[in-house]
């Protein structure tokens, strides 16, 4: 016993340094990148505070370019909306839904924190489950994915950054057709992997890469990026680096999308993987 | 003693500050991320329980943690060279330095001995955090490269901030 306390004065700063690290090693390795989201919760609001002040100050900047940016998308938005009641009427003119059939909606938010050069980036918006956000909703802007949301708030709400090296979408080659999956490889915040594209594909530098529709989050088609460089990896399969269309330096207003069948269609897909 | 307090306790709650509002949001081309934080560390006082320092290291990385949600990560590497820091301390310790009681700032020792602390603690801690954040060794060399730019950034930011605010 007397021993045992001289050893543990003896090597207490190496015993309590070893104790205190493998503590935190194991909330590293423990934790998915949901958990952690959610640890962050509680400090984040406080911080979401400061950070959507510091945001509306710097907004005022970027005011005359948002603006153009604006029109030009209320434009091209209200020629669809033309196009596709035209449509609409003509094929289903008894058909009564209040949300007109939509498979999905948008709703916006504005980013008031972001960080791009980390390995695992989160992007911060101004709000919560009080407008109808809810986890694993897709982001994305005009121009593309920006990612998926994770913790939520009354107010406010976390996204799992497309520059995130533990995010993994589902995405296609949208002259083939066929699909692979994209993630982010943590080197160039301007630039994705396109992986698990077969070789028989010909593709060609410039080719448009778009979500693939097959997760809940996305809708199909929604562009991401264009072929930068590709290369065959381990034999059959091409690594496709994807240039991406959003500039994630300069992220500002984002649409979140809302998938009505979500909860109907994973219910569905985990009972076939279940039985 | 109750001043000493006061004075880490303003420390600990300005260089977060900083870090957390201005350090953290800057962006320099996806390379660069200046962790001035651990400053903290390297101006607690000479004499400290070896206890005590451990203490402080992995509750400083746990707030910055709590704040970016990184949890376990800035805990690793602050608690990392806290642990390092006495052996840093006794290495580059010179006959100005062996004897001092009082904090490690750049006023009381000379320019040299604090810059090549900083550098050692700097590039420890980057190292760490840095690798714990690409949780492999896929890209050993781009990992590395970020180390060696954001420890050149944040020694930068570290010697300036002390010839600019913590005077003695």
């Amino acid at each position: 016993m007397n021993s045992l306390l001289k050893f543990l004065e003896k090597y207490h700063f190496l015993l309590l340094f070893l104790l205190l690290e493998g503590f935190s090693i194991w909330l590293l390795a423990n934790n998915n990148y949901y958990q952690k989201a959610s640890f962050g919760k509680i400090s984040r609001g406080l911080i979401s505070v400061i950070d959507n002040q510091l945001s509306n100050m710097s907004q005022y900047l970027r005011f005359k370019q948002a603006n153009i940016e604006l029109v030009v998308e209320n434009i091209a938005l209200r020629n669809e909306i033309a196009q596709l009641k035209n449509k609409l009427e003509r094929n289903q003119p008894n058909r009564v839904d209040s949300i007109g059939g939509a498979k999905y909606t948008y709703s916006t938010a504005r980013i008031i924190n972001n960080s791009i050069n980390r390995q695992n980036n989160y992007i911060t918006l101004n709000t919560g489950s009080a407008e109808g956000v809810s986890r694993e909703m897709g982001v994305i802007t005009k121009n593309g994915v920006v990612g998926v949301t994770a913790a939520v708030t009354r107010n406010f709400s976390t996204v799992i950054s497309l520059l995130n090296i533990n995010l993994k979408i589902s995405a296609k080659h949208r002259r083939s057709g066929t699909f692979g999956s994209l993630y982010w490889d943590g080197i160039d915040y301007r630039r994705v992997i396109l992986s698990e594209i077969p070789q028989h594909v010909s593709l060609t530098q410039g080719d448009t890469i778009v979500t693939s529709g097959y997760s809940s989050m996305f809708p199909p088609d929604i562009p991401i990026g264009i072929v930068d460089e590709f290369e065959l990896k381990g034999g059959s399969f091409y690594e496709i680096k994807v240039k991406l269309l959003a500039d994630f330096k300069q992220l500002d207003n984002v649409y979140i999308v809302k998938y009505y069948q979500a909860w109907e269609r994973n219910q569905l897909e985990n009972q076939k993987q279940n039985e | 003693m109750s001043k000493q307090l006061t004075r880490y306790a303003l420390i600990f709650i300005s260089l977060l500050a900083i870090q957390l509002l201005v350090l953290n949001n800057i962006r320099l081309g996806g390379y660069i991320n200046p962790y001035i934080y651990i400053l903290f560390i390297m101006l607690l006082p000479f004499e400290i329980k070896g206890w005590l320092l451990l203490v402080f290291g992995f509750v400083t990385g746990l707030t910055m943690d709590a704040f970016s949600g990184t949890l376990g990560m800035h805990s690793s590497a602050t608690l990392f060279i806290a642990f390092l820091r006495p052996y840093i301390l006794s290495y580059i310790s010179t006959h100005a330095t062996t004897d001092k009681k009082g904090r490690p700032t750049m006023s009381m020792t000379d320019l040299a001995w604090f810059i090549r602390y900083t550098v050692f603690i700097v590039l420890a801690h980057h190292f760490i955090l840095f690798y714990l954040e690409a949780f492999s060794f896929s890209h050993f060399f781009h990992t590395l490269l970020r180390v060696i730019l954001s420890s050149i950034v944040t020694t930068f930011f570290i010697l300036l901030g002390q010839l600019l605010f913590i005077r003695d």
